[in-house]
């Protein structure tokens, strides 16, 4: 079996799994319990909070949330905003930014989009435009989900704060924490979401970063954990088991990227060889993501059939009718029959070249039985 | 004093009319009540015309209810109190299970014809308890009463004394007008059609054809889950899944785009009426209305159907959408149908589907196919699965 769809969810590593066990039966302690057993817990959230912020080189604080789309959330909603002011997202956002800006848009913000170019990356010139003095917050994506296309969210946050200092700059990195290095402080960047499944870890973690002075409102009520910010009795097993990926994953950063590269401009290379094929994935964007679209043969049917014969990757829109779906392939500009053919692959530490070499063979057997029906 | 419900009293409905038959309708009915209970601990027994389900938890009772309205043959339920016939006991539980203020009146059916008093007599002495304990607030009006409490006295000596008359499914019990094949595609239309038949008696049978990968294994799962919908009213369903791709790419290679869906139909039907008689079906039903879309024109109906011989029941041919979406929400089938899988298989659908097709320009084009073979092809492959009313 080959996973190449490792953008929507990870396998667990065993050490991660290690982790929960420890701490679902040894130290399962409530860490707001005054016993001693319980303090250790706390201690080790503590620490985990250390480990992401100087893996983030942030300066504030960090909430342990039920995952990226919770983070997204609670940076959007709770965070506090000129009243009626302009929110501006990028148009090719994850849903979970994109229905919570609707969201703002309900409660009476001014909501805007950039426009991205076909690598799904803002268009700086565009982007600029847009930095109007009412701006309260930003938000951008720091690598496509769909596209892996890296925004330069550095540089995106330096040119707001100097053209609306009192705007706050929100970056989702869903897609980036664990796979990239991020230097957070340097641009001031105010608010950074991440998710712990997407770097071999459990589900149903998440964090978001705070930075120091930026003033955050909780959505969720109740016992006062994190700082008042997200009450909940933490999901210490999985907090800690995401604590570990990170280490992990930081400490060979270098040597699964350069794996990653080859394997995808291995697969890249071959593709090329497809009549018609536009390759949506930037060069220069995440090595984990590869995505591309055809014009014969519809992304989701190539899904079924590739996963026939054991080989699993994701689709850019999962169905001609559902609408939904087609959003991000029409903020990159995609047409016809284009919007339906994307696929993405996407690949984590334990894909090898061998797998990419059985993939590429497999494509290319099945596009060559597809084809000739059309989509 | 607390009173609990403790017998669920169960009346059936046409059956009455069926002469002859009776026993056989009765040991149907009782079966289907018994498979619509499975999982659940409970005392079943039955006198002349009624069933008594007794002996459950009461925290089952609603789950009871719920799964006995779905029966079909089954006229009314109610929720009774059962007691030994003894008129002082009667009393209080009658005050008991009664609101305290509003209008009410009594009515008694004393079927036990020891018993010294007459129905008159037991009704105003239940009646005079009640207003005597409730101090006035409440009133005895016998025609424009806010409640109405129902006593039966039985020849068990035994006596019931219930509120509700909650109404069942009606219909015939499931199985004794035989097996029916039903094409369920995983639209709106198909599971509601299965529903209204089953209603009239016919056990269900259903197929679906499966064009992977264009379709995918979550349209596949919400056809089985549409099935699982159904075995609520029609017991277990046995569910036939047909590979089709071949078949479906066999007419897009030879024949004219515009007859892509009359053949396919063509198709279907044929290996329909295939499965149906290897498994004792004696009808095929589909969910067609006339002029919904191109393939359910008179025209095209004739087309399709006239690939076989057993008789097709279309028992929503005469309905408009929004009356088949008040019974698939009725059977809760809507919310599955809706979702959005299933128009994956749009790859094969033609622009312009020939609306008025005629049957030897189908015959013609189909001639270019080896038919049999396909068709047994796709007999032989077709995969079946028991969708159960329970797990």
């Amino acid at each position: 079996m080959i996973f190449f769809d490792n953008a929507s969810t990870t396998k667990c590593t065993k050490e991660s799994v290690e982790i929960v066990t420890k701490y679902l039966t040894e130290n399962y302690y409530n860490p707001s319990a005054l016993y001693h057993n319980a303090l250790s817990v706390k201690q080790d959230l503590e620490r985990a909070r250390q480990t992401i912020i100087k893996k983030l080189r942030g300066e504030g604080k960090i909430i342990f949330t039920g995952g990226g789309t919770e983070s997204d959330n609670i940076a959007l909603l709770g965070s506090k905003k000129i009243k009626g002011g302009r929110v501006i997202v990028s148009s090719a956002e994850h849903a979970a930014i994109y229905a919570t800006a609707n969201e703002l848009k309900a409660r009476g913000y001014e909501v805007v989009f950039a426009p991205v170019d076909g690598n799904g990356k803002v268009i700086e010139e565009e982007f600029i435009k847009l930095l109007t003095p009412s701006v309260t917050l930003v938000s951008i994506i720091h690598v496509n989900n769909e596209t892996g296309a890296m925004n330069d969210i550095q540089r995106l946050c330096k040119l707001v704060k100097s053209k609306c200092p009192r705007a706050l700059f929100h970056s989702d990195g869903v897609q980036a924490f664990g796979k990239l290095e991020v230097n957070l402080r340097g641009a001031g960047i105010d608010l950074y979401s991440m998710s712990a499944h997407k770097i071999g870890a459990p589900k149903g973690v998440g964090a978001l970063y705070i930075a120091k002075g930026v003033s955050v409102n909780p959505i969720v009520y109740g016992g006062g954990q994190e700082g008042g910010l997200r009450s909940s009795t933490e999901n210490t097993a999985g907090i800690l088991a995401y604590e570990k990926a990170v280490i992990d994953r930081y400490a060979k950063l270098g040597e699964t990227e350069q794996k990653l590269k080859e394997i995808r401009s291995y697969i890249a290379d071959n593709l090329q060889n497809i009549d018609g094929i536009k390759i949506i994935s930037p060069l220069d964007g995440s090595p984990y993501i590869l995505t591309f679209t055809v014009p014969r043969v519809r992304g989701e049917v190539m899904q079924h059939a590739l996963e026939r014969r054991g080989i699993m990757v994701g689709t850019g829109s999962a169905c001609a009718s559902n609408k939904a779906s087609t959003r991000i392939a029409e903020a990159l500009g995609l047409q016809g029959k284009y919007v339906d053919g994307v696929t993405r692959l996407s690949f984590f530490i334990e894909n090898t070249m061998e797998e990419a070499e059985i993939f590429v063979k497999e494509y290319f057997d099945v596009y060559k039985e597809l084809e000739k029906y059309g989509s | 004093m607390a009173v609990e419900y403790n017998c669920i009293l169960i009346r059936f409905g046409e059956i009455f009319l069926k002469g002859n038959n009776r026993n056989y309708f009765e040991s149907l009915l009782i079966k289907n009540i018994k498979n619509s209970l499975s999982g659940l601990n409970y005392k079943f027994s039955k006198t002349q015309g009624r069933y008594y389900i007794e002996e459950f938890a009461s925290e089952d009772m609603d789950e009871i209810i719920s799964r006995l309205t779905k029966v079909f043959g089954i006229h009314s339920i109610s929720p009774t109190v059962k007691v030994k016939t003894d008129l002082e006991e009667m009393c209080k539980i009658a005050y008991a299970i009664s609101p305290t203020e509003g209008t009410f009146r009594v009515t008694v059916k004393r079927a036990d014809k020891r018993f010294p008093m007459t129905s008159m007599e037991i009704g105003a002495k239940i009646g005079g308890y009640m207003l005597n304990k409730t101090g006035g607030r409440l009133k005895v009006d016998l025609f424009d009463y806010d409640f109405e409490l129902f006593v039966d006295l039985r020849e068990s000596g035994y006596s019931y004394l219930f509120y509700d008359k909650i109404m069942g499914a009606q219909g015939l019990p499931t199985g004794c007008s035989g097996n029916a094949m039903l094409l369920l595609s995983g639209g709106i239309d198909s599971p509601v059609a299965g529903y209204v038949m089953a209603k009239r008696g016919l056990r269900i049978f259903a197929i679906h054809y499966h064009s992977f990968p264009y379709t995918s294994e979550l349209a596949l799962q919400k056809v089985k889950d549409l099935a699982k919908k159904l075995t609520a009213y029609c017991g277990d369903i046995k569910l036939a899944v047909v590979p089709f791709t071949e078949i479906q790419y066999a007419i897009h290679e030879h024949c004219p785009e515009e007859f892509m869906i009359t053949i396919m139909r063509r198709f279907m039907m044929r290996i329909a009426e295939r499965i149906a008689l290897k498994n004792d079906c004696g009808a095929i039903i589909t969910g067609e209305a006339l002029g919904q879309v191109a393939s359910q024109t008179m025209q095209s109906i004739q087309v399709t159907n006239s690939v076989v011989t057993l008789p097709v029941f279309r028992p929503l041919i005469g309905s408009d959408k929004a009356e088949i979406i008040d019974i698939a929400n009725k059977i809760d089938t809507f919310d599955i149908s809706i979702r959005p899988y299933e128009d994956c298989c749009t790859v094969f659908l033609p622009k312009n589907p020939v609306i008025k097709p005629k049957l030897q320009d189908a015959i013609e084009y189909e001639n270019r196919l080896d038919i049999e073979a396909l068709i047994e092809k796709a007999v032989n492959d077709t995969v079946t699965e028991v969708i159960s009313v329970e797990d």
